[in-house]
C-alpha cells in the first residue's frame, strides 16, 4: 500500500481472511482468521471428520497439520514484508509432538522470524488445548519480489471493499 | 474388535494383500484430498505408485494456478505411512515424528504422483523418503523425508 499509512491489525485481519479465502483448499475447510499482529497471525480450523486420519482412535491426520502450517507460515510472511510479494514455500519442517484429536479446533500461530533480501524465515506451532503444543513447524519461503510479483498483488490483498 | 488399523488380524490380512486400497478407505483426510495407489507395472520391483487427484479444492494458487504446497506435502506423508506399513517386516503402526519438504517445482494441476523408500528400518524407528513429481518421474516437484516410531498394533496407546 505505497503512499499510506501501515494497514491496522483489523486491515491485515481482513485482507488474510480475504487470502485464506481465496485458496480452494483452505475455503473448503472454513478456515478462519483469528487475529493479525503483524509479523505474527492467528487462525482456526474448525472441526470437521474430514480432517481424520486415525478414525477408530479419533486423531487428526499428519498432513492436515503440515498443510495448516504451510498456511500460516505463508501468511504471516505476506504480514511480515514492507510490501506483500509472492513467496513461494522453499521448505518445511513439522515436528509432531502429540497428536491433535477429533472434535476440537485446532489454532495455529506464526510469525516471522527474519527477512533478508532473498528469504522470510518463519516458525509456527499448533495446539487445541493452551499450552499444549500439537507441532511445531519452521517454513523457509522465497522472496520473488516487486519484479516478479504480479500487478496489484497488495492491492488485490486489500481491495477497495467498494470497489471490489 | 471392529475391522480398522487397531485390530491385529485385519492389518495382517490387508498387508498380505497388498490392500492398500482398504486402508485409504479409513484415512478421511487422504480420501478428502484423493490419494490412491497403484502396482508399478512398469518398475522391477513390486513397489507401489501413489497419486493425488488434481481436485480443484486442492488448489492453493488460483493465479498460476498450482497445487497447494501443504496439500502435497499431505499426500507425501500418507504415502510414505502407507509404503513403511507395506514394507516393514512385521505389521507394524508407524507414528509420525517428524517430517520435511523440500519443494523443487510448482506443482500444477495436474495429477501428482509419488514414489518412496524405506531407508532404514530399525526396532523402534523408520526412516523413509518420498518423491514427487507431474510430467517425468526426472523432474520432480518436491522431495520429503519422514521419521516414524513403530509400534506393533497391540502395544501403541
Amino acid at each position: 500500500m505505497p503512499n499510506a499509512s501501515p494497514p491496522t491489525a483489523d486491515e491485515w485481519r481482513t485482507a488474510l481472511t480475504r487470502f485464506v479465502t481465496v485458496i480452494p483448499h483452505t475455503r473448503g475447510l472454513g478456515l478462519d482468521v483469528v487475529s493479525v499482529d503483524p509479523p505474527e497471525v492467528i487462525m482456526r480450523l474448525p472441526w470437521q471428520d474430514a480432517l481424520l486420519g486415525d478414525v477408530e482412535r479419533g486423531l487428526v491426520h499428519g498432513g492436515v497439520l503440515t498443510m495448516l502450517l504451510d498456511t500460516v507460515c505463508g501468511s504471516a510472511v505476506l504480514c511480515g514484508l514492507p510490501e506483500p510479494e509472492v513467496c513461494p514455500t522453499l521448505d518445511l519442517r513439522v515436528d509432531h509432538y502429540r497428536p491433535a484429536v477429533a472434535g476440537m479446533a485446532i489454532l495455529a500461530e506464526a510469525r516471522v522470524v527474519r527477512v533478508t533480501a532473498s528469504m522470510v524465515f518463519t516458525e509456527g506451532t499448533l495446539w487445541q488445548t493452551p499450552g499444549r503444543t500439537i507441532a511445531r513447524g519452521i517454513g523457509n519461503f522465497v522472496r520473488l519480489g516487486a519484479r516478479n510479483t504480479p500487478p496489484g498483488f497488495g492491492e488485490a490483498l486489500f481491495g477497495d471493499a467498494d470497489h471490489a | 474388535m471392529h475391522e480398522g488399523f487397531h485390530d491385529v488380524a485385519w492389518l495382517a490380512r490387508t498387508r498380505a494383500e497388498g490392500d492398500v486400497t482398504a486402508w485409504l478407505e479409513r484415512l478421511p483426510y487422504a480420501r478428502h484430498i484423493g490419494v490412491s495407489a497403484t502396482p508399478d507395472d512398469a518398475g522391477e520391483g513390486e513397489g507401489l505408485i501413489y497419486q493425488l487427484e488434481p481436485h480443484e479444492h486442492n488448489v492453493g494458487n488460483i493465479l498460476l494456478p498450482a497445487l497447494h504446497g501443504g496439500v502435497v506435502a499431505a499426500f507425501m506423508e500418507t504415502a510414505g505411512t502407507l509404503d513403511l506399513m507395506m514394507a516393514t517386516r512385521e505389521p507394524r503402526l508407524p507414528r509420525i515424528v517428524d517430517f520435511s519438504i523440500d519443494y523443487l517445482r510448482t506443482a500444477r494441476v495436474v495429477p501428482t504422483h509419488a514414489r518412496c523408500r524405506l531407508l532404514r528400518e530399525g526396532r523402534r524407528l523408520a526412516n523413509v523418503q518420498v518423491v514427487a513429481w507431474q510430467e517425468a518421474e526426472t523432474l520432480p516437484v518436491a522431495t520429503a523425508r519422514l521419521h516414524f516410531v513403530l509400534a506393533t498394533p497391540d502395544e501403541d496407546a
